[in-house]
């Protein structure tokens, strides 16, 4: 079996001299998906954020395409294909929708198309700036970005949090064809149904480790909810 | 027009521009990185010396732009890398270590060039006639180039590419490296880009004040006066502190003395900290 395209052994880290998270591994492979769950408060940004360089790590290792990230800033993290959506503050309040998606590319705006089809809200608002729009309208623009980068590896940290149902399974259609294009998929999810539906492997983090993990297939809603202590 | 009306007004022309553009380093600095450069003043003074420099060596004064722009990047580069980035999560600490750093920029100078007041000629000492009024055309330019370089940079920082880049890292300084955003470069770029603001108003002003190594404190007392009343949110705030105390402080020197000037826009200061603390832009 060839190496996974994205994994973390032992990953340990959290604010300052606290630690919120502790020996996490797992692995994403091209193509795959796994989901991370846990209630509020778990850890599961935190990991995230240790991930994708926000945060020292205080132990463990991420590896990513074969290459140790450690001392990698969260933008080279980014130049070698590591995109990433938080949980909060998904998107720049004082830019325009459009100026959020135009950032950092040229006006190539075609990759947007069939995401901008999808959502049409975000389309309306193209002038607006991204600070008025709703919660859940946010979700949708940080996906949109993210999902239109050709990064091979994405990283959505409750992407569906206040996003409408039909939304939702919008989504969850392009993370499909994103798994079918070869893109690996790291998900935090709070939405068990959500996360069924498009993961391969699920961990699940209680006070900072993982309680539980292994193949989607094998796990119904009721264990998965056992384990999380909802 | 009344002549003396006139000359006024052109006064306060210049008071305030020339003031916006070293606020609007110190500012920019500041919005950016979240560190007040308490040596910004020093910048302005290395300027100047600048400027003293090559009237010593018989060149001509615009030379002393590129002399002060390789000089300050190269100092910028190193402070950034030295004292600043180490710092930055730690601003008590940035505001002594950049203390320090304008002590020792003194000190330096001084031991270089002495305590006393230098002076560098004024390249252009004809005056124009300004609605009846005899106005210095050295002050006339440079008041001209001061409008136009804010609003040169304005304009850039709103309409370039870099400059929303800079406005995405303020606002969100997490999502910016994850959307990739170098923002350690572009952190350092823009102290260094400070840096050089603050040496370009020190070449350019040199003629116009006595050149002495204590001249960047007045310089980092009214920006802070400046960012006071101001507040530290926005570019339309750091422009109408400008005006405020640039123009409070010209009238008042005009009518009285200079001294006077200072002390009606230190307790407008005080006013402003103690009545509303944020300015009259706060920060969203
Ligand atoms: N910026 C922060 N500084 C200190 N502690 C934090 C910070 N952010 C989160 N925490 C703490 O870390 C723990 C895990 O939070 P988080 O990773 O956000 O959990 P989750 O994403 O699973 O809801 C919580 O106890 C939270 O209080
Ligand atoms: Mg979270």
């Amino acid at each position: 079996m060839s190496a996974p395209l994205f994994s973390f052994a032992g990953v340990t880290g959290g604010y300052g001299a606290t630690t919120v998270v502790r020996a996490v591994d797992g692995e994403v492979a091209a193509g795959e998906a796994c989901c991370v769950l846990g209630r509020n408060g778990v850890g599961k940004t935190t990991l995230m954020r240790l991930l994708t360089g926000h945060l020292p790590l205080q132990s463990g290792a991420v590896t990513f395409g074969g290459r140790p990230m450690d001392g990698l800033a969260p933008d080279e993290r980014h130049g070698l294909g590591l995109i990433y959506c938080p949980q909060d503050r998904p998107v720049f309040d004082n830019l325009s929708v459009r100026e959020n998606l135009t950032l950092m590319a040229s006006a190539d705006a075609d990759r947007y198309a069939p995401l901008l089809a999808a959502f049409p809200i975000l389309e309306d608002r193209m002038a607006q700036s991204a600070g008025t729009l709703s919660g859940g309208e946010r979700k949708i623009l940080s996906f949109v970005r993210g999902a239109a980068e050709t990064g091979r590896l994405l990283l959505l940290d409750e992407p569906s949090e206040g996003v409408q149902q039909e939304n939702v399974e919008r989504m969850a259609a392009f993370l499909h064809e994103a798994k079918a294009a070869g893109r690996a998929l790291l998900i935090v999810e709070q939405n068990l149904a959500f996360a069924l539906e498009i993961a391969d492997r699920v961990i699940v983090m209680d006070h900072g480790e993982v309680v539980l993990a292994g193949n989607a297939a094998d796990m119904t809603e009721a264990t998965l909810a056992a384990h999380m202590h909802v | 027009m009344d002549p003396i009306l006139t000359t006024n007004i052109l006064n306060v022309v210049y008071e305030v521009s020339t003031l916006a553009v070293v606020v609007l380093g110190l500012a920019v600095v500041f919005g950016l990185l979240g560190v007040m450069n308490l040596a910004h003043g020093e910048f302005v003074m290395i300027g100047a010396y600048c400027a003293f420099f090559v009237q010593t060596q018989n060149l001509p004064f615009l030379a002393a732009v590129p002399v002060a722009l390789l000089v300050c990047i190269v100092l910028g580069l190193a402070v950034e890398r030295i004292l600043v980035r180490p710092l930055y999560a730690r601003p008590f600490d940035t505001l002594l270590a950049t203390w320090g750093l304008s002590m020792l920029l003194r000190e330096g100078v001084e031991a270089v060039y002495g305590r006393g007041f230098k002076s560098v000629a004024v390249p252009l000492t004809d005056s124009i006639d300004v609605l009846g009024a005899d106005y210095p055309s050295y002050r006339l330019l440079l008041a001209a180039v001061s409008i136009a370089l804010v609003a040169g940079l304005v304009w850039w920082f709103v309409r370039s590419a870099t400059g929303r880049r800079i406005r995405a890292v303020v606002n969100n300084p997490e999502l910016a490296g994850s959307v990739g955003i170098p923002v350690t470069a572009l952190a350092r770029n823009t102290f260094v880009f400070g840096c050089c603001l603050a040496a370009l108003s020190g070449v350019l002003l040199a003629p116009l004040m006595p050149v002495q190594p204590m001249l960047g404190l007045d310089f980092i007392l009214k920006s802070f006066f400046v960012l006071v009343v101001g507040g530290l949110g926005s570019l339309v705030g750091l422009i109408s502190g400008s005006g405020v105390i640039g123009g409070v402080e010209s009238i008042v020197s005009a009518f009285f003395d200079r001294t006077y000037g200072y002390t009606t826009v230190l307790i407008i200061a005080i006013l402003f900290l103690w009545l509303r603390p944020n300015g009259l832009f706060p920060r969203t």
